[in-house]
């Protein structure tokens, strides 16, 4: 034993120092990725938000809490935090929903699933911005598709992107069209983890197939439901690409997001400090529902 | 009707039931998936007269004529070179620097290493666009603005937390007695990463060089950002170029519609052979 303890270089305390050494050493190169692009820009973000930073006055002096008292007398902020908050929960609940669906049509033995399983990874794939201008171009009032078709059902050209109603349902869809692929996929690899035998089981104690999906498959992928929507809520909360090529904000800032705020105040105003303000805000709305999603995994932990 | 005959009946109807459910629900999805693809792909080959047609030219003589306008409106070789060199070096840098963390993570127990992991994942849930400005501050200070290094810079290390979380699941799945076996017969750990390893990860090294080259090829947010010289603009910058620019006659939505095409098309085939490395990674990455 004692020989075999010595022969084994692991054991011995130099070993530990260098696993200690080699440990950082392989760390070490994403680390610093991160601390530069990350952590640090969270920390400047933060104090530039105090200040009246702006690239093109060369202006960076500590206006203490000026930007976010501007905040409250600007509507289109408000309107960009209303909007982005109405956006994300809709666009979130139709995806979880649709996704199910899809996952269960995907799932089924019959033919043509593999085909659907193909295309199904199509919307999630293609560039953003490809697909917000195709959909602007499939919605354009004059030559697009879809008004054509309700012109020859209805008599009517509908002006989709002329009223804030028509344009904010054209985002949510456009969003939901192209993440319900990944949430597909993922409720599919979670009903794939179901044994059919549980099913069959449940068919001879004579429950049909809304009963089997209620008291079986719903409670399994309960915790997946969970974290998906933290996931799919954070992950929507900044995007730009879709909103800035479906419909640039409009009309009038109908359809702005915090993030396509910010991204106007400071990369096309300039605005450093403004923009960063905006930015703390888009981080507290993240902590907040990070911090709900948090509390209700918990619940949903203890219930099952 | 008897009770036996009504019962297979029953069971009968419920299942042709479920097949006409199913088939219409397929149908459906495969037209609301394709559907975009079919109205862009029509007006990238229609010439300006087709495309004003009311009522619509369902399926007009395609014309090539819509790339050459494009090439003459943007630099279109270097912008689709950009594309691939942002794409492809963002991938590997991302893929190499995960893959010696992800090791790490996995196989050497240190103090701080749980934390650490911790303190990646919160680092992906901060919207890339609410620091877009300091970013902007850091890559000036670097002399890296309007560089493709810059963007890549920027981009590898967005795509590593994802990248090495999926790679950790990787790993995990090797025995460890193996390279147990090689140290004691006094391999480096140079020697177990390149011969032990890479080897067994390689498929989870090809799904994620797959998966972010596809997260570089899309990404406009950065490039838009970041670059005002064409030296490093992107595709996705371009189409926004293209939007941007008013025809007498509204929207070039033909022009707009080819370079959709341009950057449609590589993804399109890359998901048809890649489909399978692509589904594993994304269920790794999310369900443990």
């Amino acid at each position: 034993m004692q020989q075999a303890a010595s022969i084994n270089p692991r054991r011995s305390p130099h070993w530990r120092r260098r696993t200690v050494i080699t440990f950082w050493a392989l760390v070490a190169p994403v680390l610093i990725l991160r601390l530069v692009t990350s952590v640090y820009p969270i920390g400047h973000t933060i104090w530039l938000s105090f200040t009246n930073t702006h690239l093109i006055e060369q202006t960076r002096d500590f206006i203490g809490l000026d930007n976010y008292r501007q905040m409250p007398q600007d509507p289109a902020i408000q309107s960009a935090i209303a909007f982005t908050i109405i956006s994300v929960l809709a666009s979130t609940a139709l995806q979880l929903l649709l996704g199910l669906l899809i996952a269960l049509m995907l799932n089924s033995a019959r033919r043509g699933r593999n085909f659907g399983r193909a295309i199904n990874l199509i919307p999630w794939a293609i560039p953003g911005i490809t697909a917000a201008y195709a959909f602007r171009w499939l919605l354009d009032d004059q030559f697009g598709l879809i008004p054509e078709w309700t012109y020859l059902l209805t008599g009517e050209r509908p002006l989709l992107f002329l009223t804030a109603f028509s344009a904010r349902t054209a985002l949510i869809l456009l969003n939901v069209w192209k993440s319900v692929s990944f949430v597909a996929i993922l409720f599919l690899a979670g009903l794939q983890g179901v044994p059919t035998e549980v099913y069959e089981a449940a068919k001879v104690d004579g429950a049909n197939a809304w009963q089997g999906f209620w008291s079986i498959t719903l409670p399994l992928v309960m915790p997946l439901i969970v974290t998906m929507s933290l996931f799919l809520m954070i992950g929507q909360l900044g995007g730009i690409d879709l909103v800035y090529g479906l419909t640039g904000g409009g009309p009038g800032n109908a359809t702005a997001t915090l993030g396509l705020r910010i991204f106007q105040e400071g990369m096309r105003f300039f605005k450093f400090g403004y923009a960063s303000a905006i930015s703390v805000v888009l981080l507290l709305l993240i902590c907040v529902i990070g911090a709900l999603g948090m509390w209700v995994n918990r619940k949903v932990e203890v219930n099952l | 009707m008897s009770n036996a005959t009504f019962l297979r009946w029953r069971y009968r109807s419920g299942a042709l039931f479920g097949a006409v459910l199913y088939y219409l629900a397929l149908s459906l999805f495969t037209i609301i998936v394709l559907v975009p693809f079919y109205w862009m792909a029509r007006a990238s080959v229609s010439n300006q007269e087709q495309i004003l047609m009311s009522p619509p030219l369902y399926f007009p003589t395609p014309t090539l004529e819509n790339f050459g306008i494009v090439a003459e409106q943007v630099p279109l070789v270097l912008f689709t070179t950009n594309s691939i060199i942002y794409a492809t070096f963002s991938a590997l840098i991302a893929v190499a620097t995960s893959f010696l963390a992800a090791y790490a993570f996995s196989r050497i127990k240190v103090w701080g290493s749980e934390f650490l992991q911790w303190l990646l994942i919160i680092t992906v849930a901060i919207p890339q666009v609410a620091l877009i400005i300091p970013l902007y501050q850091i890559l000036k200070t670097l002399h890296l603005l309007n560089t493709l290094a810059g963007l890549i810079l920027v981009l590898s290390s967005l795509l590593t937390p994802f990248t090495i979380w999926v790679l950790m699941s990787f790993i995990k799945q090797v025995p460890q007695e193996i390279e147990e076996a090689a140290t004691i017969d006094g391999a480096t750990l140079l020697q177990i990463l390149w011969r032990i390893v890479l080897p067994v990860t390689t498929p989870g090294l090809v799904t994620m060089l797959v998966i972010n080259f596809i997260n570089g090829w899309n990404d406009l947010l950065h490039p838009l950002s970041f670059s005002s010289t064409e030296a490093a603009k992107t595709l996705s910058v371009a189409i926004t170029y293209i939007y941007s620019y008013r025809a007498s006659w509204g929207l070039p939505w033909n022009l707009v519609s080819t370079v959709g095409m341009i950057m449609v098309i590589p993804i399109m085939i890359l998901v048809i052979f890649a489909q399978r490395a692509i589904v594993s990674g994304l269920t790794r990455g999310a369900i443990k």
